[in-house]
């Protein structure tokens, strides 16, 4: 056990780090350092898990952290970085709808709107304030995620978006959630995760979303105009 | 005011004044060996303000008293401002001395003049440089001001030195949302002294610079003061920096030895975040100008995820 004053100052530290990788996520344009912030992410959301461990001595918790650990900081980046390795581009520097600084704006917004949504509606329930906290940045996590999915044009820039909107869920659920159930919940996304990943291997992962409806028209399965 | 204000004002100030050209040099030492060159010296901007002070001054046919007087203003003010930030001790509290607000908006008189003066003479450059000056500044304004109200909000005061005894008192792990306070007071400090992402501190006439175009007009004891009041901006600046984040060693009474300690411990800190700027420079390439919004946007997600943070804990 260690001393509670101590214990939710190094969560709050944990919560700025991975406020600044989102952040970060959201603008950087070089893939391979993507990559590298991702991992660097799921690394503190593994740091975090133990740190809970430690406090409430959940086993869930210790499992969780290692999954991550393996998982998330390890497998992941490095299987991207060699799939990288196969790809002429370097750099993602397309984005649809919204460019970097206003999707920033936007996720500040976002953030402020969870904040609220969660201290007038949930802040009765939970009145601890780290619970609360580790809610807000879990779900603005998630909608980050979301808003890296739709404003960058790369394949595998979206993969990342989803894998940052997955850390959001295991956020959220570190704090909110029961466990057991949220294991199952995060499997099947993990599967998902998975399924993405190999699918977007298998079509060319170079490409982006137009190129690969185009290689899948060609094979059948997309039925597009 | 008392004696105590009195000697800090006149340590405070000739501390500023000797420390801030080491600074430059360092930079620009440490960015040299990054580069895999020898780099001047550490006491050259000395000898260039030196040798600049005996130089005469020779002024555009075009320009107006603008040119002849902003140096001096420009000095003044960051002068100033530099009172506001206390480096050898704190002193004693007086009412609504060091308000970080004012501290802003004398930082922002300077650059007024200085963009005024680059406007002043009507050459190309000095036009085109004002006029990038004046679109970093306005975006980089409300970051700034996001930053210092996060700052103020966390620490329930708007005064700088009184800032600086509430984080000396507690431990940074009780303000540990200062730490993203500090990325963009890092980001700001970049953007305040012309680095890397931003503008080039090295170019002379080439079409990307900012900060040198505006001061290309000036020449002698003028330029002197310009290079000058660079080097103080960034100083206090980077003291703002270090003495929010890690205050420990910086004296509240004004004894010698501990006048001795806060000026030692604070040479060793700013030695380290000038090294850790020069290492920062080498890594990035300039930023297309139209891309920085992407860079500034960064710190001001921080800020405000800072005053989040405070709100909820």
């Amino acid at each position: 056990m260690i001393d509670t004053i101590i214990f939710s100052d190094i969560i709050h530290g944990l919560f700025v780090l991975i406020l600044g990788t989102a952040a970060l996520i959201i603008t950087q344009r070089s893939l391979s350092s993507l990559f590298n912030i991702y991992a660097v992410q799921s690394f503190i959301l593994a740091v975090m898990a133990i740190v809970l461990f430690i406090e409430n001595g959940t086993l869930n918790l210790l499992f969780i952290a290692l999954l991550t650990l393996a998982v998330k900081t390890i497998f992941i980046p490095l299987f991207l970085h060699r799939v990288l390795k196969r790809m002429p581009v370097k750099r993602d520097l397309q984005f649809s709808f919204l460019s970097p600084a206003s999707s920033i704006i936007i996720s500040t917004i976002l953030l402020f709107v969870v904040y609220l949504f969660f201290t007038n509606i949930a802040g009765e329930v939970f009145n601890d304030s780290l619970i609360l906290l580790g809610g807000v940045i879990g779900i603005s996590l998630i909608l980050m995620g979301m808003m890296v999915i739709f404003s960058r044009k790369r394949v595998i820039t979206k993969t990342i978006g989803y894998l940052t909107m997955e850390n959001g869920v295991l956020l959220f659920s570190l704090f909110m959630a029961e466990m057991p159930f949220i294991i199952e919940f995060l499997i099947v996304i993990d599967l998902l995760m998975i399924l993405v990943l190999s699918a977007v291997l298998a079509f060319g992962i170079d490409s982006s979303l137009e190129e690969f409806h185009k290689k899948l028209n060609r094979l059948g399965i997309w039925v597009e105009d | 005011m008392n004696w105590n204000m009195i000697l800090y004002i006149v340590l405070n100030t000739a501390f500023v004044f000797l420390f801030a050209p080491l600074l430059i040099s360092l930079i620009k030492k440490v960015k040299a060996l990054c580069q895999g060159r020898h780099g001047t010296p550490l006491l050259q901007t000395y000898f260039q303000l030196f040798k600049l002070f005996k130089k005469e001054i020779i002024y555009s046919d075009n320009s107006s008293f603008i040119q002849r007087i902003s140096p001096y203003l420009n000095i003044a003010f960051l002068l100033v401002a530099s009172i506001f930030v206390p480096i050898v001790f704190i002193p004693a509290q007086e009412s609504g001395f060091g308000n970080i607000i004012l501290f802003l908006y004398l930082m922002v008189c300077a650059r007024f003049f200085m963009a005024l003066s680059g406007l002043d003479a009507g050459s190309t450059f000095g036009g085109m440089g004002s006029s990038r000056e004046m679109t970093i500044a306005s975006i980089i304004e409300p970051t700034t001001l996001m930053a210092c109200a996060a700052i103020a909000f966390i620490l329930k005061t708007t005064d700088i030195p009184q800032m600086f005894g509430t984080v000396l008192n507690g431990s940074i792990l009780q303000y540990l949302p200062l730490l993203l306070v500090a990325c963009s007071l890092f980001i700001i400090l970049i953007v305040e002294t012309a680095r890397v992402p931003v503008d080039n501190p090295e170019t002379h006439l080439e079409l990307t610079m900012v900060h040198e175009a505006m001061i290309l007009e000036q020449s002698g004891p003028k330029l002197a003061l310009m290079e000058l009041s660079y080097g103080i901006k960034q100083l206090i600046l980077m003291a703002l920096l270090i003495n929010i984040i890690f205050p420990w060693g910086l004296a509240t009474d004004a004894t010698v030895s501990g006048i001795l300690i806060s000026v030692a411990s604070f040479i060793v800190k700013a030695v380290i975040l000038a090294v850790a700027i020069g290492v920062f420079e080498s890594f990035f390439a300039k930023i297309r100008f139209f891309r920085l919004p992407d860079f500034f946007i960064i710190a001001f997600f921080l800020s405000f995820a800072t005053i989040l943070f405070e709100l909820l804990s």
